[in-house]
């Protein structure tokens, strides 16, 4: 466990570009979009941007560069894989939380300002606000999560197998996604579905269903990585 | 403690085999050197022993145990190569950093002497030094770390003669007071013949040589004189080259050479010259290429 600390400490090594990039440039976004607004003028209904969703990329991208850079970098300095895997999985985790965390206080501030003074809508998005801020946290930390996991397992998939397993992999997800598609149109489920879909709670939609797949990845890239050569 | 030992270790790659049944012993506390052409199988026998390679098989062990995830082997071992990569944003002090961070016995006043030696700035971006201070930064991690097994694979692509031999003298004042089992593989053999203790001779993923360099001067020799005289004398060893001027020859043989046969030789009416280790391995493999590469690793040459 102490192994595992000290290599997630090595993660924060230069953290001004892994850690602090995202904010930096959620922060520029955030002042572009400000400007936009303000200069518009007066609007009747609340603006919503929707730019909170680069800081969700930035994440996955750097999730991806885990794998790529850090990984034979660490192995170089005698680090094994499943203390690696074990050390990331650890920040990335923690990393969500405190994004989330930081996310859900500048929603606050925003509402506080009325919209920043022009009632804009940066970090709140109408559709996922809730009542229960532990709740709002969630929402805001579990999409980081899953998207981590889901960059940290296709680096990994990648560097186990290379292009043709990315190749094959893709494929068959495609594949096995037609088929079921082909499958509810054939048992003519689709306004079932769409029925159970639509009476899923928001939180379902944000944190449960992710969650579970975030199991799933984070499971398969743990058995991958096991055998990855840096 | 860190002895290595492998035995009968294999590793194919599809259609190549890079390692073929190698067996050897590491001693503790010891310089050894693993020589070989590009190509030889030095890299892939590394990154076994590292645990970043699994062998298609044989065993490998480092103080009895296998490497390959193994936390508490692995703790104690450093690694460094020619063609580490650094993450992208990476600056030196950031990989020095790490360094620090995960090497138990990591020594950071040594760091920093040799860091003012080498003269590598700080704040530099790795992906931004050229290829020799890139080289700097992984012998300085390589030195600093104190890894009780430390590795160093071509460690000094680009480094100048005064750097190399600041690396020599580094390394071996260092190991003197602070004593370790290290392998360094390299093609400047001739510069690294006086710091080697042991070498190991890779050819096509065979273990061609095994042996202190010690015995190995004494194992190789070059005669010269009257043809005849030197047939004589190479029909008792393995010729491995031989030049000829009309009636004059000069050979390079291995063979056993102790004092009595170093005085046959005299009263043959031969000189014996000693073989610089650079030339030993150049016949060796030369020799190994020519027959064929037969597996058994000793044979004669007749022809000429």
């Amino acid at each position: 466990m102490n192994r595992v600390l000290t290599v997630s400490r090595v993660q924060l090594v230069g953290w001004q570009n892994t850690v602090g990039w995202p904010w930096l440039l959620l922060l520029m976004v955030f002042a572009v979009n400000y400007a936009l607004f303000l200069s518009i003028g007066d609007i009747e209904d609340n603006p919503t941007t929707g730019a909170i969703a680069s800081i969700y990329i930035i994440v996955f991208v750097t999730s991806i560069n885990w794998i790529t850079q850090l990984l034979p970098f660490s192995m170089a300095l005698s680090v094994i894989r499943r203390t690696f895997y074990l050390a990331t999985a650890l920040f990335l985790v923690v990393q969500s939380v405190v994004f989330g965390v930081l996310l859900f206080c500048c929603q606050l501030i925003e509402e506080a300002t009325n919209g920043w003074g022009i009632r804009l809508r940066f970090f709140g998005l109408n559709f996922i606000d809730q009542q229960n801020p532990l709740l709002q946290i969630a929402i805001y930390t579990m999409p980081f999560i899953l998207l981590g996991f889901l960059g940290i397992f296709v680096a990994v998939f990648y560097k186990r197998f290379g292009l043709t397993g990315m190749w094959l992999l893709s494929t068959a997800t495609l594949l096995v996604l037609a088929s079921v598609a082909v499958l509810i149109t054939w048992l003519d489920l689709w306004s079932d579905i769409e029925g159970w879909l639509v009476d899923q709670p928001m939180a379902a939609w944000f944190v449960g269903w992710p969650a579970l797949l975030t199991a799933l990845l984070a499971g398969a890239g743990y058995l991958t990585i096991r055998r990855v050569t840096p | 403690m860190s002895t290595v030992r492998a035995e009968h270790l294999t590793r194919r790659f599809r259609d190549v085999t890079a390692l073929d049944d190698v067996s050897f012993t590491l001693e503790e506390n010891r310089i050894h050197g693993l020589l070989g052409r590009n190509g030889a199988g030095k890299t892939t026998l590394m990154q076994i022993m590292t645990g970043q390679l699994l062998a298609s098989s044989g065993k490998l062990t480092i103080d009895g145990k296998p490497p390959y995830e193994n936390e508490a082997v692995m703790s104690r071992v450093c690694f460094i190569k020619e063609s580490q990569t650094y993450p992208q944003y990476f600056k030196v002090r950031h990989a020095l950093e790490s360094a620090r961070l995960l090497f138990p016995d990591w020594d950071e006043e040594f760091a920093q002497a040799l860091l003012e030696d080498f003269r590598l700035p700080l704040g530099r971006q790795v992906r931004k030094l050229s290829r020799g201070m890139h080289s700097m930064l992984g012998i300085i991690i390589g030195l600093a770390s104190r890894a009780p097994l430390t590795l160093f694979d071509e460690p000094y692509l680009g480094l100048d003669a005064v750097a190399r031999h600041l690396f020599y003298d580094h390394l071996l004042t260092d190991y003197a007071e602070h004593p370790r089992t290290v392998l360094l593989s390299t093609h400047l053999i001739d510069e690294v013949g006086e710091l080697l203790e042991h070498v190991l001779l890779l050819d096509q993923g065979r273990m061609l040589l095994d042996t202190t360099a010690e015995a190995l001067r004494g194992q190789v020799v070059t005669v010269a004189g009257p043809a005849s005289a030197v047939d004589e004398l190479a029909a008792r060893n393995e010729e491995l080259h031989r030049e000829t001027l009309g009636r004059y020859a000069r050979a390079t043989l291995r063979g056993d050479f102790g004092t009595a046969e170093r005085a046959q030789a005299k009263a043959l009416g031969l000189d014996l010259e000693a073989v610089s280790l650079q030339d030993i391995v150049v016949r060796l493999t030369t020799a190994q290429a020519r027959s064929g590469g037969d597996a058994t690793g000793t044979r004669k040459e007749t022809t000429r």
